[in-house]
């Protein structure tokens, strides 16, 4: 075979597994964000972080908020869900970074299944 | 407060061990749940002689039959087993299981977070995946989209939850009844393939249970359906990762190599599985 298409075929190979192994990272991420309160889930986004800041920025306590099934739920004591909520997204966002910064200084098909996420 | 866990159902076919299969996941729920796991089986004496009792709450015997519904097993792209594909009993597990909260698992299904123990605080009385991801991406998933070109939603049956409630009590009697009128109900939904499918059953009936059209009869579970399917090979497991060989589209017996860690997969082939599972027990 043609050298340039075999290093091009390696690449390839390469290329193809970075992006599977991208696309898993991605959605464990999404399976960790999920927080479940009182029966209801919840993905944790950044519109649901600003629009729960928003209401405790007035002093609400409770405020009603559907869930990921579209099932209204009554949030007490909104303060804590509030911390519970970034709790929950700075960790999966931290360990979905660091385990994206290991995924990509793998230079090898043998180093991105060996890495540890 | 009610009691609750999870019921497996472990029929062996002379090709795949599923009871294997449930001893192994049975101490991976217990480690990542925390809730106790029971059994259905017709080889309880192979299950107690083998592997003992501890892994179980409890075991609950089936009466042998020898199924007519016959499927292929792939091990990877280029080996397959023709055999009996035992997958009745399913809507029985409504009466059989000790517990007023269930959650039903295939032994194929490696469970490896606590997301599900979440059901079990859930508002839903019954949950189940529609949504579902292939880990490979490479195939068409059209055939776990709707049960079939022109039909309803696809629904998985792989794992359920279900509260004891009498919705729940018409639903998995629907679904009995369902499978007895098979062809009949495969015409009705115009699947073309005459093999009787529980993900097809339990499709059928939410939407009748819907009032034949979508709604909220059943909800999603937490996550989404991670599967590979058995022309992809697991080729190792260590705790909570594992490498599978996925099939290259196109390519014939050509695969990636691809890695998960710390996600719950529905691993359907499951030759390749026990493989491991042998290894694991080999090593303790």
């Amino acid at each position: 075979m043609d050298e340039r298409l075999e290093k091009a075929l390696d690449f390839s190979n390469y290329m193809l597994t970075l992006n599977n192994q991208k696309r898993l990272l991605a959605q464990k991420y999404q399976e960790e964000l999920i927080h479940f309160y009182d029966g209801s889930q919840f993905t944790v986004t950044r519109e649901l972080i600003t629009f729960v800041s928003a209401m405790v920025s007035v002093n609400q306590d409770e405020v009603v908020i559907t869930d990921d099934n579209n099932i209204p739920c009554q949030v007490e004591e909104l303060e804590n869900f509030y911390s519970e909520i970034i709790n929950k997204y700075t960790t999966a966002s931290n360990d979905y970074y660091s385990s994206y910064l290991k995924l990509k200084t793998s230079r090898s098909v043998e180093k991105l299944v060996n890495h540890e996420q | 407060m009610s009691n609750k866990g999870v019921f497996l159902i472990a029929r062996n076919n002379g090709h795949i061990d599923y009871v294997k299969q449930a001893v192994f996941l049975a101490k991976r729920i217990k480690r990542h749940l925390g809730v106790p796991v029971s059994v259905a089986t017709d080889s309880v004496d192979y299950l107690v002689d083998t592997f003992g009792t501890d892994d179980f709450d409890k075991i609950i015997s089936l009466e042998f039959t020898n199924d007519t519904n016959l499927r292929y097993f792939f091990d990877g792209s280029l080996s397959k087993k023709t055999a009996s594909f035992k997958n009745s009993n399913r809507a029985g597990v409504y009466d059989l299981t000790p517990y007023d909260e269930t959650i039903i698992m295939d032994t194929d299904y490696v469970v490896s977070n606590d997301l599900l123990k979440n059901c079990f605080e859930s508002g839903s009385d019954f949950m189940i995946y529609k949504e579902s991801d292939d880990i490979a991406k490479v195939r068409n998933e059209k055939e776990f989209k709707t049960i079939s070109d022109t039909s309803v939603d696809f629904y998985w049956a792989t794992v359920i939850y279900f509260r004891k409630t009498e919705a729940n009590s018409i639903f998995f009697n629907l679904v009995k009844h369902i499978e007895q009128e098979w062809n009949h109900y495969r015409r009705v939904y115009q699947i073309t393939s005459g093999l009787f499918r529980n993900d097809f059953a339990f499709s059928i009936a939410i939407h009748i249970m819907n009032g034949f059209q979508p709604g909220t009869f059943a909800q999603q579970l937490p996550g989404s359906m991670m599967y590979t399917v058995d022309r992809d090979i697991l080729w190792n497991l260590n705790n909570d990762e594992m490498t599978f060989l996925v099939e290259k589209k196109n390519y014939l017996g050509e695969y990636t190599a691809l890695k998960t860690s710390g996600q719950t997969i529905h691993v359907m082939n499951k030759q390749s599985l026990n493989r491991m599972i042998d290894q694991e027990f080999a090593n303790e």
